[in-house]
């Protein structure tokens, strides 16, 4: 599915990704960030560069203020660097306009939220389709059919937000992200107001995605075990990336992140 | 608390201002009414104060009464032997007889000229004992020549006339006569008399001007010096025992004209203008108690946390009434202050000087009644608040489904009923006479609107399924749209039940409009048969001799007058329309019950429609007794029955039958045809030629008269249409203020929508088709009660005439559309807010 579908799209590329041994979803280069001025300025992002490979399954990790959440906003084009690039498909996000941003997170870009994930109004199988139906287009045979197969919510599709346990209505969003096969799917602390079976399974919906599939994800956690599911982790700390780790465990996780809170 | 509630009232500011909104509209329009008409009353009493004040004792003549002792409110001439009777009383320092008649016109070139509305000018005697006269010259001097007159100095600022310029004179359409402006004058110091002018003739000129014959309208008394007011008027009231006459002192005089102006004010100002300030405050209590209820359902968390550190529900319920009362007290200062704004433009807008009277009392009316209404409309709400849980404060708030409680659904059914049971009563059983009872009508429209929002969320999900359905073809804004206005059904019905009302008030107006066209137009169709008819600008009576030149038209037919007076039958007051029975025939065409209308052509004979006949139960033969005002007593026998219509009922004679009992012969109308072989154009032609020597006459064709009359209605509705403009904006304002809380209450879910990809244009369109089907639905619901409303009106009104139940369905259409509209309009000020919302902030938890 090509951007230039949907009139007016982002521009095309300013330049045309160099060819890349590895497909690369997303990716930051120089990465700052800066709340507030003068004295009171906060450096969130503080020069971050970092390649997301498409088809993997990334966690991105540090302690509170890290700057990991401030990352993800800005990598998914809900926020703006103060200085540096972010890429995705090949288009820098700074230098599209809102509209030309709002269309790129419409096609290119699936979201999962820690938390009021779902419009309320709407049912398990509308809001899943919810961007298809924003974006004006009809979901491709099969693919809805297949994500919730998937997410095993088959004979809930009928119901609100409201009659849904917190699980199911992450899986919901989950699904969402999917359906529209983006580029990549940016996931805020999915599993944070889950208990540890439903942040499970929806860990493993995530990985098989991945695996099966081949979705791109990144996920933001302070949660060992939910980072212990991606390839790869990223390791922030006061705006930096100060580790990556690839083919995780939980305990290796763990002892990076006893040793950074030292 | 209360510390509580000013300071949620203070952090609040965009919420109050939106509540206040309404309540400020509401009271802007009470306190313009209020001010406006103590200004207009003030004026009047200040003008009263300053005139008669030398006059000891006011003689009137009798008013003629039926046997049961019922006064005809029409007093006698006083013929002017009374005037030299009451000179002879003791302790009279002056008497001087008054003719005072509306209907006097000053001409120039064949125009009407320094009139005011083609009101005609009330004709007067001078009178030079300035003791009894409150007439003061500006300029020039009093009339000594029969051909003299002095006008106000409102008609010669209007008319630019002035002193030495000669003018025509015509007293209701009589032979024009020259004259010489000799003096300008102003009646206790004011340019008219309230919005009347004057002309003041020598006392011989207004005898024979006026038709007189010889008599006075009153008699102004002075005393000597040493006799008092109330002595001279029992010597003069002793000296004329036995003639009928009235006798009052000049107080007395001087306080029913002020009490008949006054009463005259509230009737034709003052309460309507009343009704619709009601009808605004009414409006807005919909909009005050919704965005009450929205605010408890906002605040669940605040105020479960105010329960939870202890605080009991009567606390709680203080703490929410006491905002309201706040609210309400600051908006109705300033609803206050801008009503006096508003009098204040008004006065200016109809060129008036008058001094702006701002009375406590309508400051004190003002507040009580906006503060009342918001404390009233935020109660329900503010019970609601108590029953919040104080667990509520742990949970996060999640948008309610709600369903509908019974108590409510039957609330709504018995006041729906019960108003339409009440209405139905009230229209059917009135009489001709008594009319419905208002109170009753009043109330029970108030019921079937009040029933009708209690009932419209059950309304809301068919509804906006239905309206929302082209919407969903707009894709996810529309169909995100429709899901919205379902969601909260209580809130979208209150929202749409402000413009519920005032499209109900705008459609009944309309309906009964367009039937009364329809109606009258039925009867211009089928009743009247003549093609031309002459009638006064401003409905006065005019002289005979205008038939009387139409006669001598050649090109003319059929000449017919139709002449009208007040008069007694029985005892209920009505009027008596005396008709031209030689050519009767090729006029009207009455669709006779019983009898025939030829039989008004033998003396003393009538014929009465049958709905006064049903009431007043008359029958064919019956002998009905009629007392005109000039005192005669006649007993008519009834020849026949007819069908009343939009033009015609009551009870009609014959010329010859009517005139012996008139003080002067006076035609209304004069109805006439082309003579044989003559087209209707030329005859219309020929007859504007005939009528230029009365420009205060207008010559009309069939198709001229409807049209004047439809001018007429679309006038009438369309001050209805600025009057109920106000509930309008009201309602559209309540729109606002619903979809402004609704867009801060979801700021979570929209900023879900932007990030999933819906541009900033497609949030303004999901609020902007929310807004449409919000107002849509208040149009549809007002739409039907109000042509119930209308339908049941024009249908009790069916026996009087008004046969035709017409429903516009144009207008109804436009209302529809304009409604959609001003949901778009509505829309714009949240539209915004919702596609401004920061992703970041809404999506994020922290």
């Amino acid at each position: 599915m090509s951007v230039s579908q949907t009139a007016p799209g982002p521009p095309p590329p300013p330049a045309p990704p160099a060819p890349e041994l590895v497909p690369i979803a997303a990716r930051t280069v120089g990465a700052v960030k800066v709340y507030g001025r003068g004295e009171t300025a906060v450096r969130a992002l503080d020069g971050i560069s970092a390649d997301f490979v498409s088809h993997q399954f990334t966690a991105i990790m540090g302690a509170s203020g890290s700057g990991k959440s401030t990352l993800l906003h800005c990598l998914a084009g809900l926020d703006r660097l103060t200085s540096g690039q972010t890429f995705i498909a090949g288009y820098e996000l700074g230098r599209l306009t809102d509209r030309q941003l709002t269309l790129l997170r419409r096609e290119k870009v699936g979201f999962i939220f820690q938390s009021l994930n779902l419009v309320p109004t709407l049912n398990a199988l509308d809001n899943i389709v919810l961007p298809l139906t924003i974006a004006g287009r009809k979901p491709e045979p099969g693919v809805v059919e297949g994500v919730v197969q998937m997410t095993g919510l088959a004979d809930r599709l009928k119901h609100r937000p409201g009659e849904l346990s917190g699980g199911q209505q992450q899986r919901v969003a989950a699904a969402r992200a999917l359906v529209s096969r983006p580029e990549i799917i940016f996931a805020d602390e999915p599993t944070g107001n889950l208990d540890s079976k439903a942040g499970g399974e929806l860990l493993a919906f995530l990985r098989k995605a991945v695996d099966t599939l081949g979705q791109t994800i990144v996920i933001v956690t302070h949660d060992p075990f939910a980072a212990s599911h991606a390839d790869r982790v990223i390791f922030l700390a006061d705006g930096r990336v100060v580790q990556e780790m690839r083919s995780p465990t939980a305990d290796s996780i763990l002892a990076v992140v006893r040793h950074l809170g030292d | 608390m209360f510390k509580v509630s000013l300071r949620s009232l203070l952090s609040h500011k965009l919420r109050l201002a939106l509540t206040a909104t309404a309540i400020i509209l509401g009271v802007t329009f009470v306190a313009g009414t209020l001010v406006l008409t103590d200004t207009i009353r003030n004026t009047f009493e200040g003008v009263l104060s300053n005139v008669d004040k030398g006059v000891a004792v006011q003689v009137k003549g009798a008013t003629p009464a039926t046997p049961s002792g019922r006064l005809l409110n029409q007093n006698l001439p006083l013929p002017e032997s009374v005037l030299a009777r009451v000179q002879k009383v003791s302790g009279v320092a002056d008497a001087v007889g008054v003719v005072e008649r509306s209907g006097v016109s000053l001409l120039q070139n064949g125009q009407v000229v320094g009139a005011t509305d083609h009101a005609a000018m009330l004709g007067l005697n001078w009178v030079s004992d300035s003791q009894l006269s409150s007439f003061e010259l500006t300029s020039g001097t009093a009339p000594r020549s029969a051909d003299e007159v002095v006008i106000n100095a409102r008609a010669a600022t209007n008319g630019h006339l002035a002193v030495g310029q000669q003018i025509q004179v015509s007293f209701e359409a009589s032979a024009a006569q020259p004259f010489v402006i000799s003096g300008i004058a102003t009646f206790g110091g004011q340019a008219s008399i309230a919005t009347e002018g004057f002309a003041l003739f020598t006392l011989p000129t207004a005898e024979s001007l006026l038709e007189a014959n010889n008599t006075f309208d009153v008699i102004d008394v002075s005393a000597q010096s040493g006799v008092t007011d109330l002595q001279l008027r029992d010597r003069v009231a002793s000296a004329l025992s036995g003639t009928g006459v009235q006798v009052q002192t000049g107080a007395q005089a001087a306080s029913e004209t002020e009490q008949n102006a006054v009463t005259d004010i509230n009737e034709f100002i003052g309460t309507p203008l009343l009704v619709f300030a009601f009808v605004a405050v009414f409006v807005g209590s919909f909009l005050i108690a919704n965005t009450f209820s929205i605010l408890v359902a906002q605040r669940t968390q605040e105020l479960a946390l105010l329960r939870a550190l202890g605080a009991t529900r009567g606390q709680v319920f203080t703490e929410v009434i006491t905002e309201a009362a706040l609210t309400g007290v600051l908006a109705s200062l300033v609803g206050f202050l801008l009503g006096i704004l508003v009098a204040d433009g008004l006065i200016h807008l109809v060129g008036s000087s008058a001094k702006l009277s701002v009375q406590p009392d309508a400051l004190i009316t003002s507040v009580l009644v906006g503060t009342i209404i918001t404390v009233i409309a935020a109660a329900l709400p503010a019970r609601r608040a108590t029953r919040i849980a104080p667990v509520a404060a742990l949970r996060e708030a999640q948008p309610e489904f709600q369903g509908l409680p019974r108590v409510r659904i039957a609330c709504g059914l018995l006041l729906f009923l019960g108003g339409t049971a009440g209405l139905l009563q009230s229209l059917f059983t009135a009489t001709a006479t008594s009319g419905p009872n208002l109170s009753v009508l009043g109330l029970s429209v108030l019921g079937i609107f009040l029933g009708t929002a209690l009932l419209a969320p059950i309304l809301v999900r068919p509804v906006a399924t239905v309206l929302g359905w082209p919407a969903r073809f707009r894709g996810a804004p529309g169909r995100l749209a429709g899901e919205n206005a379902r969601r909260n059904p209580r809130r979208t019905a209150l929202t749409s039940a402000a413009l519920m009302i005032g499209l109900a008030l705008v459609t009944a107006v309309a309906v009964i409009t367009d039937s009364v066209e329809a109606s009258i137009n039925q009867a211009l169709d089928g009743t009247v048969k003549a093609q031309l008819v002459v009638i006064a600008e401003g409905s006065g009576a005019f002289s005979p001799e205008v038939a009387s030149t139409l006669r001598a038209d050649p090109r003319l037919t059929d000449v017919s007058e139709i002449r009208g007076s007040d008069v007694l039958v029985g005892d209920i007051e009505t009027n008596v329309i005396g008709l031209d029975t030689s050519n009767v025939s090729r006029i009207f065409s009455f669709s006779m019950t019983q009898g025939s209308a030829a039989s008004i052509a033998t003396g003393d004979t009538t014929i009465v429609d049958s709905t006064e006949a049903a009431t007043e139960n008359i029958h064919l033969g019956s002998v009905v007794t009629m007392t005109f005002p000039n005192g005669d007593k006649v007993t008519m026998t009834v020849g026949g029955i007819y069908t009343p219509d939009a033009l015609i009922s009551g009870y009609l004679v014959s010329l010859g039958t009517l005139n012996p009992h008139l003080t002067t012969a006076r035609d209304s109308d004069v109805a006439l045809n082309p003579a044989p072989g003559v087209s209707v154009a030329s005859a219309d032609a020929s007859m504007l030629n005939d009528l230029r020597a009365y420009p205060q006459l207008s010559g009309l064709t069939k198709t001229q008269y409807k049209n004047l009359i439809s001018a007429g209605l679309n006038t009438f509705l369309n001050l209805i249409y600025v009057l109920l403009g106000l509930a309008i904006i009201i309602a559209v304002v309540g729109i606002v203020n619903t979809l402004a809380l609704s867009v801060l209450e979801r700021t979570r879910e929209l900023g879900l929508l932007r990030a999933l990809g819906m541009t900033r244009g497609q949030t303004r369109e999901m609020v902007a088709w929310e807004s449409v089907i919000i107002a849509l639905l208040g149009a549809v619901l007002g739409l039907a009660v109000g042509a119930g409303l209308g339908i049941a009106l024009v249908s009790s009104l069916h026996s009087d005439g008004i046969s035709q139940t017409a429903v516009p369905g144009n207008n109804l259409i436009l209302y529809a559309v304009a409604a959609a509209l001003f949901g778009i309009i509505a829309s714009i000020f949240p539209a915004i807010r919702a596609s401004r919302v920061d992703i970041l902030r809404a999506v994020t938890s922290e």
